[in-house]
């Protein structure tokens, strides 16, 4: 979960989320870049005394044209090359369907016989003590660790959100529609997210919480949950 | 004074690039690359296994509880 006052992403817990948090390196590092250049010549005009009367600069016109062209194409091309890696078929181990609803989250596993639960968020006045304020929930998604899982998100009555920002993983939760996406959980542990998509009173209270454990114990706690 | 315009945007123009430049590679080499670096070092060494143990004693596994 993000800590109080955080400004940057938080730490990476699969291999996509690895990919963007470095892609943002690179776009803030070219943003920079150009803020400064901007800010440079402005501080420049602005105390410039020198009036010009040019009326004709074909090489910067030539420069400030090409220039800005090849940095959207050094933006691009690894923007692009992260979107298809998201699209990837990858055989997932698992298949996992969200659906929101105003405002909790129903899990199915269909790839078990009856493991289906809701997921509300665990009010304040309940919270043990160490736990997360208008993060927890009562039943935690389960997922096996370093394994892909596929993630297919819906809605029952408005659009939800699904989105765990430390997996990398946000994707709408639309009425009559069905949207895919996956991720790998590098490692054990806890992932939070929250309802990404306004969707009523409650939207800021409808968490989403992600638990990656390896495959032994995730057979054990479906089968637990199963019977 | 001939000239005068065209050599200072000259320079100010080349300066403003190598500020900027300067800018983007003191951002490359004081955030990006620590940070790619910190995760390669975190993953070299890490062993999944014993990081869940620690996790599970400590409680914070709803499916492997702490004996």
């Amino acid at each position: 979960m993000a800590n109080h006052s955080q400004f940057g992403f938080q730490d990476a817990s699969s291999p996509i989320m690895e990919e963007l948090v470095e892609f943002h390196d690179h776009a803030l590092m070219t943003a920079l870049a150009i803020c400064s250049l901007v800010l440079y010549l402005l501080t420049l005009m602005l105390t410039e005394k020198l009036s010009s009367s040019t009326v004709d600069a074909q090489e910067i016109e030539l420069v400030w044209t090409i220039l800005p062209a090849i940095v959207l194409i050094m933006l691009a091309l690894p923007s692009l090359q992260i979107l298809y890696m998201m699209d990837e078929i990858n055989e997932p181990d698992l298949t996992l369907k969200a659906i929101g609803h105003q405002w909790y989250w129903t899990y199915e596993y269909t790839d078990f016989k009856d493991l289906t639960f809701d997921s509300y968020m665990t009010p304040t006045a309940d919270l043990p003590l160490g736990h997360f304020r208008l993060l927890e929930v009562d039943h935690r998604v389960v997922v096996p660790m370093e394994s892909p899982v596929r993630v297919i998100v819906t809605a029952d009555d408005v659009l939800h959100s699904w989105a765990v920002p430390s997996l990398g993983v946000k994707t709408d939760a639309i009425p009559g529609r069905l949207n895919q996406t996956s991720f790998i959980a590098s490692r054990p542990g806890v992932f939070y997210g929250q309802c990404s998509e306004i969707c009523g009173a409650n939207h800021s209270f409808m968490p989403i919480v992600v638990e990656s454990a390896p495959l032994a114990n995730f057979e054990s706690w479906s089968s637990l949950l199963s019977s | 004074m001939r000239r005068l315009l065209a050599r200072r945007m000259k320079f100010h123009l080349l300066g403003a690039f190598v500020v900027s430049v300067g800018c983007a590679t003191l951002y490359k080499f004081i955030v990006a690359e620590p940070r790619k670096r910190a995760y390669a070092e975190y993953y070299k060494s890490y062993d999944p296994m014993k990081d869940f143990e620690a996790m599970k004693a400590a409680g914070v596994l709803e499916c492997a509880p702490p004996k």
